[in-house]
């Protein structure tokens, strides 16, 4: 196996004049959970959406798991998990239909796929809505259903675009639970999330993208040190807002809001 | 205390919200899509005219030769004309999508009088209201022309018929709104209106042959039609060409006691509305007791074995996408009720073209090239329905030509199905012909489907549209890949005809047969290369079609 899971060099993606990510290497070693943060329209989503093959780089290079992915797309899909932004399911489906139809587009045999689809749904507490369609789903079971379909195949990377977002606290727990123990077994798991807690609670190792570069890249303790913080209680969203906000273009300017205060 | 120093007045919050729709229009307009969009309901909207200003003469007509022939009451008879359009149409169009939009002003200080005549506005601009106004103002024209005495009167009844459908149109409205706020009833009554529509097509022939058994049936009906609205507004107009003071007042006063029961109905649903209460509420689906279920194959045997898994998970996909697509699934009705209706109108008993029927040489395979231009157009946007799960078939591992295998396999089977179905309808009712039209017609179908599926797929990656699921209302296709369509069949049909003709020239009955199998075999060879260079072409162009397809 080897020890870098997720490697970019060079990624970079135009959108017309626009460059939304500009030469980013990244490296995420094998079994890490890996947190990729930056303010709204900084390049995450553009990121995630190349190294899951959503999108095509303009330029640069991305390997998964020693597998180069412009040449082996498919070998490289089969080892990893998507929750994409938006979720990617199909909505006239009910859940264990979708369950079923992704085990298969993963290759996995019929028994398995419904053995494990019939698992996830339960874990995930959506099996007591066996006809129900995902159309009808709230926000929160629909996520449950999308990270159920992205772990069916065992992956051994998992790409998680805000998996938490709308999801309840008690269902939240053991989601996070259940993406600890796949890191215990070497899974690798990248997210991303604008809630910093989450990531400072789940993450060993972050990335930074700022105006479509990456601006920092390490273990807590290593940005910590980035930024000179000789405190370990120095929070991760001091660490963001250090190196995020420094050139001060993010700052609000409260003082023209004065009427509202 | 929020800042806010004075309330705002009705006339203003009105305003507010004509500027507000105008606003949402003009800003739609910067996409490219959308200003397709607005072309094609100009295009739309011409023809819509040119049909309102005809029947507006036509409304005009029918009031002054009513007058002058003096058959005043048979003005009746127009109003019950607008009175079913307006009812009916908004009722079968508006209904398939619950509109929401409305009720999102409520969260505005609005006033409830504001509201109300907001909720009243949006019915005016509805085309059915739009059209029966015109056709009114052509109607009270019409009657003044034929005798200028009753011009206030047939104002009076005008003005009180339109405040009466006005409000009934949106009160219907309001009603339904809880009834289709549900998926299912929304895909039921849609079935319901597809029969409607299927049926209409048969009321021409019908009257042909039991229009004289109708008539008095229909004229026995009509004493109990007399207390309803546009049978009292027909009176009115009627009493007041004759003089009759007292029949006008009862008329009018019956017309207006249904106007006042429909605008205080409506203004307790509105206020009910106001105070909060979600007229689209329905009962949560009830949950199932938490049982293992016993898996219903776990021996792991695959039932379509001849299939690449990933094929025959999209085959499956796709067959529950036409089961629960109201829309789609529904029209599936319509082939064989369209050999049904074309072989009333023109074979048999009622000729219509040259005095005699068409034979079975020429229906046979005129029928089956119109039936696969019917079923074939939903294969030129086949994404249409997939939503944001088009993310799905890039982020999993599998080339795109499984995607367009497992798509294509439904569409040959329905087709088979279908057009199997119609075969025999069309044995049954006009007969077959002979063996060598009926094989090169078979021959010539298989090319033509084949043949087309290449270009289908092509323009489904190329000009996708986003439909929305079992819904009729604003479905519309992108405007290329229907030109294209459209261009496809009628080239195919060219060809298929020459084919056809050179059998004859030739006096050579099997030649048609034999050119079409050697163009099918030519087809489905050509089919499967394709699939390599489509899933190249998918690959480029996934961007945009994702883009597409998860706005």
């Amino acid at each position: 196996m080897p020890e870098t899971a997720i490697i970019t060099e060079n990624l970079t993606r135009r959108f017309g004049d626009l460059t939304a990510v500009d030469g980013v290497d990244l490296r995420v070693a094998a079994g890490q959970f890996f947190g990729f943060l930056g303010p709204n329209g900084a390049g995450k989503s553009t990121t995630i959406k190349m190294l899951t093959g959503l999108l095509v780089p303009t330029s640069g290079r991305i390997e998964l798991l020693g597998i180069d992915f412009a040449a082996n797309p498919i070998d490289a899909k089969r080892q990893i998990g998507v929750v994409p932004e938006g979720m990617g399911l199909f909505e006239r489906l009910t859940g264990t239909e979708y369950l079923h139809f992704v085990g298969r587009m993963y290759g996995l045999d019929r028994a398995t796929t419904e053995h494990r689809s019939e698992e996830l749904l339960e874990f995930m507490q959506l099996a007591d809505r066996p006809k129900t369609m995902i159309a009808d789903y709230s926000h929160g079971m629909q996520k449950k259903l999308a990270l159920a379909a992205a772990v069916i195949h065992g992956p051994r990377i998992l790409f998680l675009d805000e998996p938490f977002e709308g999801v309840d606290a008690l269902a939240a727990g053991a989601l996070k639970a259940l993406l600890a123990r796949m890191t215990e077994r070497g899974v690798t798991i990248f997210l991303t999330s604008h809630v910093l807690e989450i990531v400072e609670r789940l993450c060993s190792h972050v990335a930074i993208i700022h105006k479509g570069r990456l601006v920092a890249q390490g273990s807590l303790e290593e940005l910590r040190a980035g930024i000179g913080a000789e405190s370990s209680k120095t929070t991760l969203e001091q660490i963001f807002l250090s190196i995020v906000g420094q050139d001060g273009a993010e700052q609000p300017q409260l003082e023209e809001l004065s009427w509202l205060m | 205390m929020a800042d806010v120093e004075h309330k705002t007045a009705l006339t203003e919050q009105i305003y507010l919200v004509m500027r507000l729709r105008w606003r949402i229009l003009r800003n739609g307009l910067r996409q490219k899509s959308k200003r397709l969009d607005l072309l094609g309901l100009i295009i739309s909207g011409t023809f819509a005219t040119i049909l309102v200003l005809g029947l507006c003469f036509a409304f005009y007509e029918g009031a002054r030769a009513f007058l002058l022939n003096d058959r005043p009451g048979w003005v009746a008879l127009l109003f019950w004309g607008i009175f079913v359009f307006w009812q009916g149409f908004p009722f079968f169009t508006a209904g398939f999508a619950a509109n929401f939009e409305f009720r999102s002003l409520l969260r505005f200080p609005l006033k409830l009088s504001a509201l109300y005549i907001i909720g009243l506005s949006y019915g005016l601009a509805d085309f059915s209201a739009i059209a029966s106004i015109c056709w009114l103002i052509a109607m009270v024209a019409g009657a003044a022309s034929a005798n200028p005495v009753v011009l206030p009167s047939m104002i009076f009844v005008a003005l009180l018929f339109l405040w009466m459908n006005l409000t009934m149109e949106r009160l219907i409205g309001s009603w339904l709104e809880r009834l289709l706020a549900r998926r299912r009833s929304r895909e039921i009554f849609f079935a319901v209106f597809i029969l409607c529509m299927v049926s209409l097509q048969f009321i021409g022939p019908a009257l042909q042959r039991y229009g004289v058994v109708l008539r008095p049936i229909v004229q026995r009906i009509q004493p109990y039609l007399s207390p309803l609205p546009p049978s009292l507004a027909g009176h009115a107009v009627a009493a007041a060409v004759q003089g009759h003071l007292n029949g006008v007042f009862l008329s009018m006063t019956g017309l207006g006691v249904y106007t006042l029961v429909f605008n205080g109905l409506l203004w307790l649903r509105f206020s009910a509305q106001y105070r909060g209460e979600e007229m689209n509420e329905t009962a949560a689906p009830k949950a199932t007791p938490l049982l293992r279920r016993k898996s219903a194959n776990r021996s792991g045997h695959e039932t379509w074995q001849l299939l690449p898994p990933a094929v025959a998970a999209i085959l499956r996909k796709e067959i529950s996408y036409l089961t629960r697509n109201g829309f789609s699934f529904f029209t599936l009705l319509m082939p064989p009720l369209l050999v049904i209706l074309f072989s009333i109108q023109f074979t048999g008993t009622h000729p219509t073209i040259g005095g005699r029927g068409i034979s079975a040489e020429t229906f046979f395979p005129a029928m089956m090239a119109y039936l696969t231009l019917v079923l074939m157009s939903p294969a030129y946007n086949s994404f249409a329905f997939e939503g944001r799960g088009i993310q799905t078939y890039f982020t999993a591992p599998l080339r795109f030509q499984d995607v367009f295998l497992g798509k294509n396999l439904l569409i040959i089977v329905v087709l088979t199905l279908e057009l199997g179905l119609c075969i025999i309808v069309v044995a049954y009712r006009v007969g077959l012909p002979s063996p060598p039209r009926f094989f090169a017609t078979l021959a010539a179908m298989t090319f033509a489907i084949v043949g087309q599926l290449v270009i289908a797929n092509w323009s489904s990656i190329s000009f996708p549209r986003k439909l929305a699921f079992g819904q009729m209302r604003g479905q519309r296709q992108s405007g290329m890949a229907a030109l294209l369509a459209f261009g496809i069949q009628i080239l195919l049909a060219g060809m298929s005809t020459l084919i056809f003709l050179m059998g004859r020239w030739t006096r050579n009955d099997w030649l048609p047969t034999e050119i079409f199998v050697v163009l099918a075999a030519a087809a489905i060879g050509g089919y499967f290369a394709s699939l390599e260079a489509l899933t190249a072409f998918a690959e480029k162009k996934k961007e945009i079609l994702i883009e597409t397809l998860c706005r």
